[in-house]
């Protein structure tokens, strides 16, 4: 009676979920949404997470990030980070309708796993200096959670939303309609399903221990998040160490035999304030030198200045190491990829891979390589589905990365969503104009397979869809027509070879540009005034 | 005369009618002596798209005889391409309207429009004008877009193909009617009625590697032929179609044809379009074999023309 008395409303959990809720419900719904019905701006959102922010050098947005984490500690983690939120839901699931000893409640301290949580974070960084993405592709939050709404929430939604069409249709409703699945592969369903199982099990076994090990952003974060002013605090007096707040720490963080919280893998969830029912921890301004009497130009560590900290351990100082080298690094990682505009294409020696298509915007392949973390957001905003999460056809360095799957779909003349909603920028915005004139590849005309000449009937289709006219059709035998092909007018938007009726090779394929070329837009046509009055016949 | 005689006499009038015989209901409507034939084709220039349209209604005696009270109607444009209005790669989004509004009128229980488009679907209807077009008319836009909604059916009279994969929205219907818009066509040469069936089948893929212009005249064997086939010729993509790339590839030439014989209106349509550009009958190939295979005639001098200018 007299704890459930005492009990207080724990304002700062709603307004964490509630935060949660605000960004993820938008974000969810932005991946899985595949009628174009939200607006198009929702992908701003997108761009507070931080690893995209890194590889975009939106340095503004890092050091707000920074700042916060140093004020309040890993907010980021519980209510930006989509993945973050997920791994919460997740536990929340599992928590229904069971004990509070084997839900809410499940979890004890552990030991934070350093070693583990750096050095994938130096690995990452490094990689990413070296202009080498792979890594950051496999541990990035964000990407991982696009995956998993790209190629496992979306189709769900679809399937349903077929269901729902026919049942409607049925009934002579047309509100909803049937669409058809294009954009999963078996590459990104695969990935998608491992980085599911590994947020379930982990959830449910460790709580954030992806968020506190394998994530680099958890990692860079947790350097800033150790020192933050607000932190979780025990009230020495009033603990009675019940281990309530331990067992229900999803970081597994706090210890509460010696009533320590460690800061930096604490994501401010807040749970453990509701756990506890003698008020004895909570979130409140604690800056680590009012308690640990280090001199006061400490709080300047934080900035990009290596040495001046006077560390009371090594580990702290390896820390202020780090971080200053990864403070220091951003500008470099950000700086890299304009800076790689000259394509190795030479001593790329797998020549006899097949280059892929990359989006229009995305300038060149290996710049595209270097920034793309394979977030899918492109692949599901694309309106004609053309872009696909690749599997090992180019090689393992574009495994996930989005490219023109030409043979089902094409790039639509006018459209530039790619570029405007991809959060790293691996693929630039571009204007109409821009885009109508940017090459992706150039269609190549195989006659030898070609219905015209095989059947000697007419066909034409590769003409009709091309929207510069780079295709056009010119005299063959009779009144036959056969296409040709001006290279300097196609953009390889694909829509020849993914209407070329010749199977299993196109007669007419578009070859990529590793280098993405500028065409000069069709000649525009003088306007005639044409009258006639007669009906000629 | 008898009474009885007069009454099986009445009866047999009545069956007349119904029959189509349409010289006699459109004098006997217009109170006339003088016995107009209707013609086999209507056509008319130098009108708005609604006021042509109108025209050729009234000269072929009416939606009505077209289109009966309470039937599902299907509406077939071309909507191909995510092409605005002025740039004609699709039908004119005011005749569809126009003639949703007709049918609608006449007692159509509900009109339906699609197509099959080349385009993503939602881009071309909104682009075209189409969509809206036929909701402001009161009409149902569906979707063409996805494999579920096509059924197949046989064609026993085609040469190449013997079955397609046919939009259930047509297979449903009571009536239909082909509203083509003219223009030049990479593959087909020209397209108009008898090419904008390939609109209402799924697998095109299949026409154009089994010989396109055979193909599309097999396809306008399907037994059930669209009462009306009205062909859209206010603007004219005469050169780089079936898609265009600019307004230089038009020419507003204010015209529009009406017939319910396929072959005479594709006919007609190329000399109309000879108007303009020179076209060869035998690159059209589709309108001769479809000829061949007896599903009209392109032979105009011996139908009943009716040319009509504003």
């Amino acid at each position: 009676m007299k704890q459930t008395g005492k009990k207080q409303v724990n304002h700062l959990k709603r307004l964490r979920v509630l935060l949660a809720i605000l960004l993820f419900v938008p974000v969810l719904l932005y991946f899985v949404d595949f009628t174009g019905a939200l607006p198009q701006g929702v992908h701003a959102l997108l761009h507070f997470q931080i690893v995209p922010a890194v590889l975009s050098g939106a340095a503004g947005i890092i050091v707000l990030q920074f700042i916060f984490a140093f004020v309040f500690g890993r907010i980021y983690c519980s209510v930006i980070c989509p993945a973050g939120i997920f791994q919460d839901i997740i536990n929340r699931l599992f928590c229904i309708r069971k004990k509070k000893s084997r839900g809410v409640r499940r979890f004890s301290y552990h030991k934070p796993q350093n070693i583990l949580r750096y050095v994938l974070l130096g690995l990452t960084v490094a990689s990413l200096i070296s202009g080498f993405t792979s890594l950051i592709v496999w541990l990035d939050p964000y990407s991982n959670f696009g995956r998993i709404a790209t190629n496992l929430f979306r189709p769900v939604v679809m399937w349903g939303n077929n269901i729902f069409a026919d049942l409607l249709m049925r009934i002579e409703n047309y509100a909803l309609y049937h669409v058809t699945i294009h954009t999963v592969t078996w590459a990104g369903l695969i990935a998608g399903i491992i980085i599911l199982l590994v947020f379930i099990v982990l959830t449910i076994f460790r709580g954030r221990l992806f968020c506190n090990t394998l994530c680099p952003v958890g990692a860079l974060l947790s350097l800033v998040s150790r020192y933050s002013f607000f932190r979780m605090t025990f009230n020495t007096e009033t603990c009675n160490h019940c281990g309530n707040c331990e067992r229900s720490c999803k970081a597994e963080a706090i210890d509460s035999k010696s009533m320590k919280v460690d800061t930096s893998r604490c994501v401010d969830c807040f749970n453990c304030t509701s756990s506890c029912t003698r008020n004895s921890i909570r979130y409140r301004w604690a800056p680590f030198f009012v308690k640990e009497r280090v001199a006061k130009e400490e709080v300047a560590a934080s900035a990009p200045a290596p040495g001046i900290a006077k560390p009371s351990s090594g580990s702290r100082r390896s820390f202020f190491a780090t971080s200053a080298a990864i403070a220091a690094s951003l500008p470099v990682v950000s700086a890299i990829a304009p800076s790689d505009d000259v394509p190795e294409g030479e001593n790329t020696a797998a020549d006899d891979q097949p280059a892929p298509v990359t989006p229009p915007g995305s300038v060149n392949l290996e710049r595209f390589k270097d920034k793309c973390t394979a977030c899918h957001l492109c692949v599901v905003r694309c309106p004609t589905q053309v872009l696909r999460p690749a599997g090992f056809q180019f090689g393992f360095d574009y495994l996930l990365r989005p490219y023109c799957a030409f043979k089902s779909s094409y790039c639509n003349y006018e459209c530039t969503v790619c570029g405007e909603v991809c959060p790293v920028h691996a693929i630039q915005g571009l204007t109409k104009e821009e885009k109508r004139t940017t090459q992706v590849g150039i269609a190549t005309f195989h006659i030898h397979r070609c219905i015209v000449y095989t059947e000697g009937t007419d066909c034409g289709a590769c003409s009709e869809h091309c929207p510069t006219q780079a295709v056009h059709m010119i005299p063959y035998e009779g009144t036959l027509t056969i296409p040709q092909v001006e290279p300097e007018l196609c953009i390889g938007c694909g829509g020849c070879e993914s209407i070329c009726p010749v199977n299993p090779h196109r007669a007419i394929i578009v070859v990529a540009n590793k280098e993405h070329q500028q065409v000069s837009p069709p000649e525009e046509e003088e306007v005639k005034e044409i009258e006639i009055d007669s009906f000629g016949f | 005369m008898k009474r009885r005689d007069f009454l099986k006499t009445s009866v047999v009038a009545g069956a007349a009618l119904s029959l189509n015989f349409d010289g006699l209901q459109a004098a006997l409507t217009s109170d006339t002596t003088a016995v107009e034939a209707v013609p086999d084709l209507v056509a008319v220039m130098g009108g708005e798209p609604e006021a042509m349209l109108d025209k050729a209604l009234e000269a072929l005696g009416g939606i009505e005889k077209y289109i009966k009270k309470g039937q599902k109607v299907v509406i077939k444009p071309n909507i191909g391409w995510d092409r605005t209005p002025e740039l004609a790669g699709n039908t004119n989004p005011l005749l569809v309207k126009a003639l949703v509004k007709r049918c609608l009128s006449a007692g159509a229980s509900k009109v339906t429009v699609f197509d099959h488009t080349c385009d993503d679907w939602q881009k071309c209807y909104k682009s075209s004008g189409i969509e809206a077009a036929v909701k402001e008319a009161g009409g149902i836009v569906l979707p063409g877009n996805d494999e579920k909604y096509y059924k197949t059916i046989t064609v026993p009279g085609g040469l190449k193909i013997k079955e397609a994969r046919i939009h259930e929205a047509l297979l449903d219907a009571d009536a239909w009617i082909n509203v083509p818009i003219l223009k030049n066509h990479g593959g087909a040469k020209l397209s108009c009625a008898m090419k904008n069936l390939m609109g209402i089948v799924w697998d095109r893929r299949v026409f154009h590697s089994n010989d396109l212009q055979q193909c599309i005249a097999d396809l306008c064997t399907w037994q059930k032929k669209p009462v009306l086939n009205i062909v859209d010729a206010y603007r004219m993509m005469h050169q780089n179609g079936p898609q265009g790339r600019s307004a230089a590839d038009v020419a507003t030439i204010k015209s529009l044809l009406a017939s319910s014989d396929i072959v005479a209106i594709d006919t007609a349509a190329l000399g109309l379009f000879n108007q303009v550009k020179k076209l060869d009958m035998a690159a059209v190939g589709h309108i001769g074999k479809g000829e061949s295979l007896k599903i009209g005639s392109t032979d105009l001098s011996k139908l009943n023309i009716k040319r009509i200018k504003i």
